[in-house]
């Protein structure tokens, strides 16, 4: 075990010192371009997304009293990543003003679309859900989670 | 107040890793969000290191001219699994945050082999996110940065590769124990994980999951077909001047006067061998008809019916032997890729054509208007448009 892990160790230094090599390479602009964006990333989600969502999932527990239900959190998750990485797209980041071809779909009504179905799909297993439990209460007390 | 009092007060508003309770953010989750992550990242990394050759001009291995939709399929799994991991990074790292905070040991050997595992780590997850990130705005054909992006997220990738391979030999004793084990055992955890999540740790890991195959359930159409209508988020929906999307159109590139203009010719060359040719003359040429796909970088792609004259033929004209790469030269005054090579294998295809129209119709300008390149399994880019010379290589 440990020389397995030594010697993954050593390949995957090896590995990125050849990244490394690559990236220096590309000049000291482009360096510093990187870099800015190697930080700038981890920084807003270490400093921005991860401390956003522990506020936004604090204040929704604040409001709704009691554990949320299975559908909403999964709902909530496909949702909240689904829109972030879909962004640079819906709000039309990259059109260029002579190419139709480009960002072409009406993405305001797909996101519109997106949301409505995942509410619905939300709404409909969560009425089940709780439909179940009541059954199931009656014989023992199951809940899923 | 005291020096002290002040330095216990300021750290009693950082949280630690044990104000964490969840028990969902523990490495049983980590690990298998881990596992499906690091396969996305393989496949990433293989995609595009296959990306990579198919750009270079002479690569380690020949990039092959078959099958002609390779390089479509490839760069499609490469933009669909960075697409992928991108829910899988964030429910990873969500998982994972307590550790940012957990205190530092107090004695040096300790110390020095902690700060090590958080230098790998912070390599690892800044490397992580700048190549989803970099690759999903590329993707959306947006560009906001001053570094090469092709060249760097090249780089980044073997970065990326190497610090996921040390981290999964840090982590690895911790790996084997957890996958071992049921999921929602305590092996791991920490002692400060009380309390009682909404979800089970099965049931996170799945909602990953499913965000991960919706997330490229909404971009896949913007290379497969049947999914186009369903592809709510895919930056282009296949529809395009000609029937076929466009990159870089006719007036971005600079070619509108030359490109319409009555004096423009070919001109095609081997050594002291020339000939020029109008388009009309092009068109008096035998003329042949191949189904071929543009497919780009970018990862959208789709087939049109070409009409043109085959590339083979023409280098016959000029007594071009078999076996030569061809410098192609596009009347473009801007933009990369003005001047591209084009390897012996693709210039000696059959299905290798100087393309003068398109579905049916004459070769729309976008499209390269009075002529273009249209080769089999080859990046998009490289398909130059507005052709105007043809040098065999010597």
């Amino acid at each position: 075990m440990t020389a397995i892990r030594g010697f993954l160790i050593a390949l995957g230094v090896g590995i990125a010192l050849w990244g490394l090599h690559v990236l220096l390479g590309l000049g000291r602009d482009n360096l510093i371009a990187t870099l800015t964006w190697l930080v700038g990333g981890v920084f807003l989600h270490d400093g921005v997304l991860a401390p956003a969502t522990i506020v936004v999932f604090f204040a929704i527990t604040r409001v709704v009293r009691g554990p949320l239900p299975l559908p909403v959190i999964i709902g909530g998750l496909v949702l909240g990543t689904v829109t972030l990485l879909a962004s640079p797209t819906i709000l039309r980041l990259g059109r260029i003003k002579d190419n139709s071809s480009l960002v072409d779909r009406n993405y305001t009504v797909g996101w519109l679309v997106f949301a409505g179905l995942t509410l619905l799909i939300v709404t409909a297993a969560t009425l089940l859900g709780h439909r179940r439990s009541k059954g199931g209460a009656r014989g023992a007390s199951t809940g899923r989670r | 107040m005291g020096l002290t009092e002040l330095r216990t007060r300021a750290e009693a508003l950082v949280p630690t890793e044990d104000d964490f309770t969840s028990r969902l953010r523990s490495p049983a989750v980590a690990a298998r969000v881990g596992v499906w992550l690091g396969t996305c990242f393989g496949i990433c990394f293989i995609t595009g290191l296959i990306s990579h050759e198919a750009y270079v001009t002479h690569p380690f291995i020949a990039f092959p001219t078959r099958p002609v939709d390779l390089y479509r399929v490839t760069q499609g799994l490469h933009v669909f699994s960075g697409t992928a991991a991108i829910p899988l990074l964030l429910v990873k790292l969500w998982a994972v945050f307590p550790k940012l905070l957990a205190k530092p040991p107090k004695t040096l050997p300790h110390l020095l082999v902690e700060a090590l595992e958080r230098s790998s780590i912070a390599v690892l997850v800044a490397a992580s996110i700048f190549q989803l990130a970099s690759g999903l705005f590329n993707a959306a054909q947006w560009y906001p940065w001053h570094f090469h992006f092709r060249a760097t997220h090249y780089a980044m990738a073997w970065i990326a590769i190497g610090s996921l391979v040390v981290h999964i030999a840090v982590k690895l004793p911790i790996i084997r124990d957890v996958l071992g084990a049921d999921i929602e055992s305590g092996v791991h955890d920490r002692p400060s994980m009380a309390g009682r999540p909404p979800i089970s740790r099965r049931n996170l890991v799945r909602g990953a999951l499913t965000a991960s195959g919706i997330a490229v359930l909404t971009q896949a159409g913007s290379t497969v077909p049947f999914l186009r209508k369903v592809s709510v988020f895919s930056p282009r929906s296949g529809n395009g001047v000609g029937g076929l999307p466009v990159n870089r159109t006719a007036r971005g590139a600079g070619v509108i006067p030359t490109a319409l203009s009555p004096d423009y010719r070919l001109t095609l060359s081997y050594g002291s061998t020339q000939k020029t040719f109008s388009r009309t003359d092009l068109e008096q040429l035998r003329q042949r008809t191949h189904d071929l796909p543009i497919a780009c970088v970018e990862g959208w792609s789709k087939s049109g019916t070409w009409t043109g004259v085959r590339l083979r033929d023409l280098l016959d004209l000029v007594g071009a032997p078999r076996g030569k790469d061809v410098k192609v030269t596009s009347l473009q005054t801007r933009g990369a890729f003005g001047v591209t090579m084009l390897p012996s294998q693709f210039a000696d295809d059959p299905l290798t054509l100087l393309a003068l129209g398109l579905n049916g119709e004459t070769l729309p300008l976008d499209h390269g208007y009075p002529a273009r390149l249209i080769a089999p399994d080859r990046p998009g880019v490289l398909q130059t448009k507005w052709i105007t010379k043809l040098e065999v290589v010597a």
